[in-house]
């Protein structure tokens, strides 16, 4: 009975970002926040797992305090527990930081056979956190999964990786992390009974203090500007008239001969 | 040896990370090290402006390419290069960061560019940020500095006349505990999309996978090739994984592109952005794709697809 523990980030609804188109700054006061789009996969998958298989499944973030909203979102998805990684300090910080803190947070500390996270967070796509925290941990991954099965009696799980080059399955005994493509599943809608109960799941709560190490960034951001594309945003009808102006357009501007 | 190091899965790659490690490398007065699978890549990389490439022994049977590690962090260890770059493929990725994290450095994942601060002899480094909405610069402010490149960032390197260099056994790596059972190669030849002129794609708003086909008639008379977003080529299977466009998927710079039921998220349109004219047909009409679109056509694509290859093939009087 596989004990799992899904990896997940709360993050800027992307969607929400604006730019000043002057100073190529973001304006990020209107932005909304989300369970980073592939840690639901993860979730999800983790939760799929449980359900065939029995065991548990606790859902670790690390954030600032500020990013409590997303317990009940984690929760609502279908694990039983939250681990919240909280500080004021853990804001804008590096994967090589997130990974270092997830490890301090587990080592020890929660007992699991599997560890699953996303492929990439949606605000960062570094791509880093989840082999990062399995080498910390010292324990093996197979990154970009597609298929996971979980081999009952042997403590191994069989994954399928997409990789550039065609498609790689492997046997990695447990305990493992690995990391999964948004192909491998399809995210519940949390139910709104769902949605009620997970406030009355239990939540444990981790400080800094409580890590008992300190954590310093390896990369500096020294600069975040807004990518701009000038377009010229002209707006046609499905008449026929309309169409013909856009098709002599296209012509005029030589992409069309 | 110190220096800068160059870390690829295949030949190609590795010649282009080589020529932004040379010219690195020549700014800071240091050497170029690179990995090599064979002795025979070793004696291109070697020609081709290399001082000394790190030879790595075949893998046993069943052991998949990331079992390197080990060795490779072994060697940083021993030799403490200034810089490691390295190939943005799949396995590229999972190295860098295993690998990153075992040395206690930091990586900059999927640098788009780079140049040296002279002064302070640290490389300045962008990458793409929230989906592409930002560009974030980054530099590294332990040793080495890490970073995965994408494929075709930079130019091959070039033979260079009479270019010596050492090559260099390393140890055999450790079995991993990860085994291969099975490897299902890519077959499907899918076309290169990023020298298309021309890219008409197909995103999740063409209902079913034969309808496609109007998305090809369409390519067709403008003599372009179909692509697609990525949820239609990793979700629904319809096209093969080559073809998506966006921040995961190819990078385009086509003439022409026209998104057909394409919603236009940021992931997507980072993939698109070099387009000279972008033309977008959503239904929606606050789809984000217009936002991003030349030419903007409000309606459903059933029934304007089938009118402009109609009113294309008049005008071009095919
Ligand atoms: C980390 C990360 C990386 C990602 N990388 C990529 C990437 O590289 N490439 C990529 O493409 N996506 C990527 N995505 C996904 C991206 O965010 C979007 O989900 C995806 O691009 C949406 O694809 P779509 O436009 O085909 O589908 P949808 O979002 O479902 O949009 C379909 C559109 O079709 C329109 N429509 C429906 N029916 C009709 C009709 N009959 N006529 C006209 N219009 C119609 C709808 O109005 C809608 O706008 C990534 C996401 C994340 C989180
Ligand atoms: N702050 C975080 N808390 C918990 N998990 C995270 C965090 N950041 C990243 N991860 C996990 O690591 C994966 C890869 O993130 P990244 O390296 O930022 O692309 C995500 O999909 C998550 O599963």
């Amino acid at each position: 009975m596989p004990r799992i523990i899904a990896c997940f980030k709360w993050v800027m609804d992307e969607a929400d970002i604006k730019a000043d188109p002057k100073s190529r700054q973001l304006v990020l006061d209107r932005v909304g926040y989300k369970i980073s789009d592939y840690d639901r996969n993860a979730i999800e998958e983790a939760v799929q797992l449980q359900e065939k298989h029995g065991g548990s499944v606790v859902g670790i973030t690390v954030a600032t305090p500020g990013a409590k909203p997303c317990l009940k979102d984690a929760l609502s998805r279908g694990p039983e527990k939250a681990c919240f990684v909280n500080d004021p300090a853990f804001e804008n910080l590096d994967p090589s930081q997130t990974a270092a803190i997830l490890a301090a947070a587990i080592d020890g500390k929660i007992e699991y056979d599997l560890i699953i996270c996303g492929e990439g967070s949606s605000d960062l796509y570094a791509q880093q956190v989840g082999p990062a925290l399995a080498e910390k941990l010292g324990i093996p991954c197979a990154t970009y999964v597609n298929k996971l099965t979980y081999v009952e009696g042997e403590n191994k799980v069989i994954a399928q990786r997409k990789l550039d080059d065609g498609l790689e399955t492997v046997s990695v005994k447990l305990p493992a992390l690995i990391t999964v493509l948004p192909d491998l599943n399809t995210p519940r809608i949390p139910s709104l009974k769902q949605v009620l109960g997970a406030a009355k799941k239990p939540v444990d709560n981790v400080s800094l203090a409580n890590l008992q190490q300190t954590f310093e960034p390896c990369l500096k951001t020294t600069g975040i500007l807004a990518a701009t594309m000038e377009r010229r945003r002209l707006k046609f009808t499905a008449d026929p008239e309309d169409i013909r102006k856009v098709v002599d357009s296209l012509i005029k501007e030589g992409v069309i001969a | 040896m110190a220096g800068v190091w160059i870390l690829a899965e295949s030949r190609e790659p590795t010649l282009e990370l080589l020529s932004a490690g040379i010219d690195i490398a020549a700014q800071l007065g240091v050497k170029v090290a690179a990995f090599a699978l064979s002795s025979q890549l070793a004696e291109e990389y070697i020609k081709c402006g290399c001082d000394e490439v790190m030879l790595l022994p075949p893998l046993a049977a069943g052991q998949p390419l990331e079992s390197y590690v080990p060795v490779i962090v072994e060697e940083a260890l021993l030799n403490g290069p200034d810089i490691i770059l390295i190939g943005a493929s799949q396995r590229g990725r999972e190295i860098a960061a295993r690998a990153a994290a075992a040395l206690n450095t930091g990586l900059c994942s999927g640098c788009t560019g780079l140049r040296l601060d002279q002064e302070k002899k640290q490389l300045v480094m962008e990458r793409m940020l929230f989906g592409g909405a930002a560009v974030q610069t980054v530099v590294c402010e332990t040793r080495p500095q890490m970073a995965t490149i994408p494929p075709r960032t930079f130019e091959q390197a070039q033979p260079a006349e009479g270019h010596q260099g050492e090559v260099r056994q390393l140890p055999a790596a450790p079995p991993s505990p990860v085994t291969v059972v099975e490897r299902t190669p890519k077959t499907s030849e899918a076309v290169d999309i990023t020298e298309a002129k021309t890219v008409v794609c197909v995103g999740r708003g063409v209902g079913k996978q034969e309808d496609i086909a109007l998305a090809r008639e369409l390519a067709g008379v403008l003599g372009g090739e179909v692509g697609c977003s990525r949820p239609v080529a990793e979700d629904l299977r319809w096209l093969p994984e080559e073809l998506y466009l966006g921040i995961s998927g190819k990078k385009v710079k086509p003439d022409l592109y026209i998104g057909v039921g394409v919603a236009g998220q940021i992931q997507h349109v980072s993939g698109i952005r070099d387009s000279k004219v972008i033309v977008g047909i959503n239904r929606d009409e606050n789809a984000p794709i217009f936002e991003a679109a030349d030419y903007g056509i409000v309606g459903d694509l059933y029934d304007i697809v089938p009118k402009l290859v109609k009113e294309i093939k008049a005008a071009l009087k095919i």
